[in-house]
């Protein structure tokens, strides 16, 4: 297989760009914006683009979950919710 | 040749994944193939007793609650972020990185933001490091940013790290929602 070496001044120069096209098209099966339309012409820069969104989205939907995880332990006592927890991972 | 081989392994191994939740994440010759099942419900569950555990430290913790405290919601994201970054079992570095840096990563991430737009103002891109098209590497900058403790990583390996975050990030909101509706349901039922 040939794997493209460009040597640049930076020493980052041992990556093929074949490893990089590998890695974007697995990042793009991941993020569903991506995966869902047609997945043949989406540029390097659209993929990682989206990413950062997905991220983004990824961590203001744990925020909001934190937030209303800490209401909820606020609202209720120590045994219920302890009972409760116990419930679920017997349910599961 | 081999990389188009192992494209259509990965997409095989990644429907087979889907029907067979248990059946570990094949990725290709170059990297590992210890990484953590993210989508398993195994790993979920196991996310989510440990989750349970250390939110049930938090709660005794703050049983007599404090009136004023109004930052419950960071430490119970500090908390999450913290269980997943054990579930991962330390073999990716954004989960070395969350359990390296106890110290409120949010502080440090607001105060960091803030010097360095200041920066960026005034630094100029040196001329001789156009390796990727600027604008590529302007979004890797970002989101070396985005996934913890990548900043000075190499490119393949900083999206090996994006994607491995993603599938942990996911399982975190999954097992997340499934413990507010538990506990939003115990409670209504407590109630009643």
């Amino acid at each position: 297989m040939s794997s493209r070496r460009s040597r640049q001044q930076s020493g980052s120069s041992r990556i093929s760009d074949d490893q990089i096209i590998e890695l974007v098209s697995k990042l793009r099966q991941l993020v569903p914006e991506i995966r869902d339309r047609r997945s043949d012409k989406v540029s390097a820069s659209k993929v990682l683009q989206e990413t950062c969104n997905y991220i983004r989205n990824l961590h203001r939907e744990v925020d909001d979950l934190s937030e209303r995880l800490s209401q909820l332990l606020a609202t209720i006592d120590a045994d219920s919710a302890e009972a409760s927890i116990i419930r679920s991972l017997i349910n599961q | 040749m081999s990389s188009l081989q192992s494209n259509v392994d990965s997409t095989n191994s990644e429907t087979l994944q889907r029907s067979n939740p248990k059946k570990r994440r094949k990725i290709g010759h170059t990297n590992s193939p210890t990484l953590v099942p993210w989508r398993s419900d195994t790993q979920q569950r196991i996310y989510s007793s440990k989750l349970a555990d250390a939110l049930r430290h938090v709660l005794r913790r703050n049983h007599p609650p404090p009136p004023v405290k109004s930052n419950t919601g960071r430490e119970v994201r500090e908390t999450a972020d913290r269980v997943l970054a054990a579930t991962a079992k330390g073999r990716t570095r954004w989960s070395r990185a969350i359990l390296a840096s106890p110290l409120n990563r949010w502080k440090l991430r607001r105060m960091h933001k803030k010097v360095h737009k200041a920066a960026t103002g005034l630094g100029k891109r040196p001329p001789e490091t156009r390796r990727r098209l600027p604008v590529v590497q302007k979004k890797a900058r970002l989101l070396s940013r985005l996934v913890p403790g990548c900043r000075k990583l190499s490119f393949p390996n900083l999206l090996e790290e994006a994607t491995d975050y993603i599938s942990a990030l996911e399982m975190q909101v999954r097992a997340m929602t499934a413990l507010t509706e538990l506990l939003a349901g115990g409670t209504s039922q407590a109630a009643a």
